[in-house]
């Protein structure tokens, strides 16, 4: 199976002596396309830190990165344009939708492959066909507010894979739904990532979802260990 | 690509083109200050242009007769008249009132202007009702604006006059709108005493031994005459033959009548650069500070309008929007708002002007100037906007 994204040995520490702070301390993650695998951790784990990385925000101290077999770090970033690395290779699902208000659910999807210098039509026409591919295609025409919360998340989704990136990061998609359809969601995007062969990466704390994934990522302290999600131990609720 | 601006400008249509509408009244202000100097100088321009003189004689070393008081005998006019050169010489009067009209007051400038000869300077021009002044006394020719009409019977001082003819754009270099009387009429209204003075008067001439001698009354007599007498003007209007030069006649009027003249330009000068120069100061300091109070709220409103669109911004960012493309979205809404408020402004402008009590012009050269000022006061507010968006991190959209 072809990789989506590896990690070797990623290191990002902000400041520097005395101050520093080590967010990730090392590490290793490999997700092959088609492949969906969750990234847990308890807060202040460097989760947010990771995702950054992973996402070409913020630059990691070392380390190296390849998104589909393209080196983009190494000890530095290996190429110019960020933004554009992260139009073309990378989706992006939020915790909550971020639709853009002003633009109309095709727009909102079609806007990627517009900013990557698709004529109009054409990136129109590819966002209708993935908007019906997700059972919103009859929401096309509508804007953001007139959707219902899954239909938002479907039309984010679609607006992830639009430019069909080899890797998706998704940064917990299913905290403001409930068990069912935090489910389906899951669910759409095991369909969508086999559908499109890209690796999704989903940061969660949801206990309802862990359970659905093949492999499980737990960061603690700014390294990840690989678990099963049988014998992944709960995180300590807070109110206890 | 689709226009960013564009969509979210016609996703909250409403409340955009409401924010163009206040700014565009602010604009409409700007626009008619601007009309209101352009009025004063063609106020001061359709003075001189009515007048139809080349030279204006006036009391020596004055500012005459408009900017500063000026007397001057009418018999001065004689001898103008006779200089090389000069084709019609007229004295005026100028004397600005308050006229009952009704149940109101109106603010009118008397000219007193010689009636004899058709043509001379000084007459009323632009009759566009009635006729001129025929008879010697007890006759008047008003400007449109004092709202009076033909047959209306108007009071000046101690007695009444008939409106027999209408005028239009004969105003005073205040924007009064002028009532014409016979010259004798207007030195009637502006020199005559009331009859209380004429008596004190009378009581101190004949008090005098020296104008009231002891057995030779008709001394006493001639000094009241000439006391009650009424033959000054304020100036003398001179119109030149067409081979003359102005300022050749007005150096010879100056030499050999020892008086002050001012040719066209000079007067205009005085009118222009003296006499409304303190208010167009004025204007000039209100066209500043309402530029800067339309760039202040225009920065406020775009500031505003991308603060509020922080976390769009961010996800724009994240997926690989440039910010060469934000920058422009905001440029575009600024400019937005600049164009429904200019286009606003100027149907407010041109709404009002005719209700302002003076004559306010409405250039299309100042209408020119106003839109590329009012789109550069848009391009330089947005910038703190566009500031503010660039500064934006893609990761704010990343959640932790």
């Amino acid at each position: 199976m072809a990789e989506g994204i590896i990690l070797e040995n990623v290191v990002k520490t902000y400041g520097s002596g005395d101050t520093a702070v080590h967010a990730l301390r090392g590490v290793d993650m490999a997700v092959a396309k088609g492949e969906v695998i969750g990234l847990i951790g308890p807060s202040g784990s460097g989760k947010s830190t990771l995702l950054k990385c992973l996402g070409a925000v913020i630059e990691p101290t070392s380390g190296k990165m390849t998104i589909g077999n393209q080196c983009i770090y190494d000890n530095g970033w290996k190429v110019r344009d960020l933004r554009a690395l992260r139009r073309d290779m990378i989706g992006f699902i939020f915790q909550a939708p971020y639709l853009i208000p002003f633009l109309d659910v095709t727009d909102n999807v079609a806007l990627l492959p517009m900013l990557a210098g698709k004529p109009n039509a054409e990136a129109r026409k590819m966002a209708r066909d993935l908007l019906d591919a997700l059972d919103v295609g009859h929401r096309a025409a509508a804007m953001p507010s007139q959707l219902s919360g899954g239909e938002q998340q479907r039309v984010a989704i679609a607006r992830a894979l639009i430019n069909r990136p080899p890797v998706i990061l998704a940064d917990e998609p299913t905290a403001p739904l409930d068990g069912q359809r935090a489910l389906a969601v899951v669910g759409l995007l095991n369909d969508m990532a086999r559908q499109f062969d890209t690796a999704i990466i989903i940061v969660t704390h949801d206990e309802k979802i862990i359970p659905t994934f093949k492999r499980l990522y737990n960061i603690r302290d700014g390294k990840t260990v690989e678990e099963t999600p049988g014998h992944h131990a709960p995180e300590p609720s807070v109110a206890s | 690509m689709i226009s960013l601006a564009g969509r979210d400008i016609l996703h909250g249509w409403g409340k955009f083109v409401l924010t163009g509408v206040g700014l565009g009244l602010l604009i409409g202000v700007t626009l008619s200050m601007a009309g209101v100097y352009r009025g004063m100088v063609d106020d001061a321009q359709a003075l001189l242009d009515n007048s139809r003189a080349d030279l204006w004689v006036v009391q020596k070393d004055t500012l005459g007769p408009y900017a500063e008081p000026s007397s001057l005998t009418e018999d001065s006019e004689r001898p103008i008249q006779a200089m090389r050169g000069v084709a019609q010489a007229a004295g005026v009067t100028y004397l600005t009132m308050q006229i009952a009209h009704g149940d109101k007051d109106v603010r009118v400038m008397v000219v007193g202007a010689e009636m004899g000869e058709p043509g001379l300077p000084g007459q009323p021009t632009h009759l566009i009702s009635g006729r001129q002044i025929v008879r010697g006394h007890y006759e008047a020719v008003a400007d449109v604006k004092t709202g009076f009409a033909i047959g209306d019977r108007v009071k000046v001082r101690r007695n009444f006059y008939t409106i027999v003819g209408l005028t239009s754009r004969m105003v005073s270099s205040g924007g009064d709108p002028m009532l014409f009387l016979s010259l004798k009429d207007a030195q009637a209204a502006q020199f005559q005493k009331d009859s209380d003075a004429i008596v004190r008067q009378r009581a101190r001439t004949d008090a005098n031994p020296q104008l009231n001698p002891p057995g030779n009354p008709a001394v006493a007599q001639a000094v009241a005459a000439i006391q009650s007498g009424n033959s000054n003007v304020n100036a003398i209007l001179v119109t030149i033959t067409p081979d003359a030069d102005p300022d050749e006649v007005a150096a010879a009027i100056r030499r050999w009548q020892r008086l002050t003249v001012y040719t066209r330009a000079q007067m205009e000068e005085i009118l222009v650069q003296k006499l409304i120069a303190n208010s167009a100061r004025q204007i000039a300091m209100f066209l500043v500070i309402l530029s800067i109070v339309s760039a202040a709220i225009v920065a406020f409103i775009i500031y505003t309008m991308t603060i509020g669109k922080i976390r769009e911004i961010a996800v724009l960012k994240l997926i690989g929007t440039r910010n060469r493309t934000i920058s422009w979205m905001i440029l575009q809404q600024a400019l937005g708002l600049g164009l429904i408020g200019f286009i606003v402004g100027k149907i407010a402008a041109s709404l009002w002007a005719p209700f302002f009590p003076k004559y306010v012009l409405l250039l299309p050269s100042d209408s020119i100037l106003g839109f590329v000022a009012v789109m550069l006061i848009c391009t330089v507010a947005s910038f703190l906007a566009i500031q503010a968006a660039i500064k934006v991190d893609p990761a704010e959209a990343i959640g932790g």
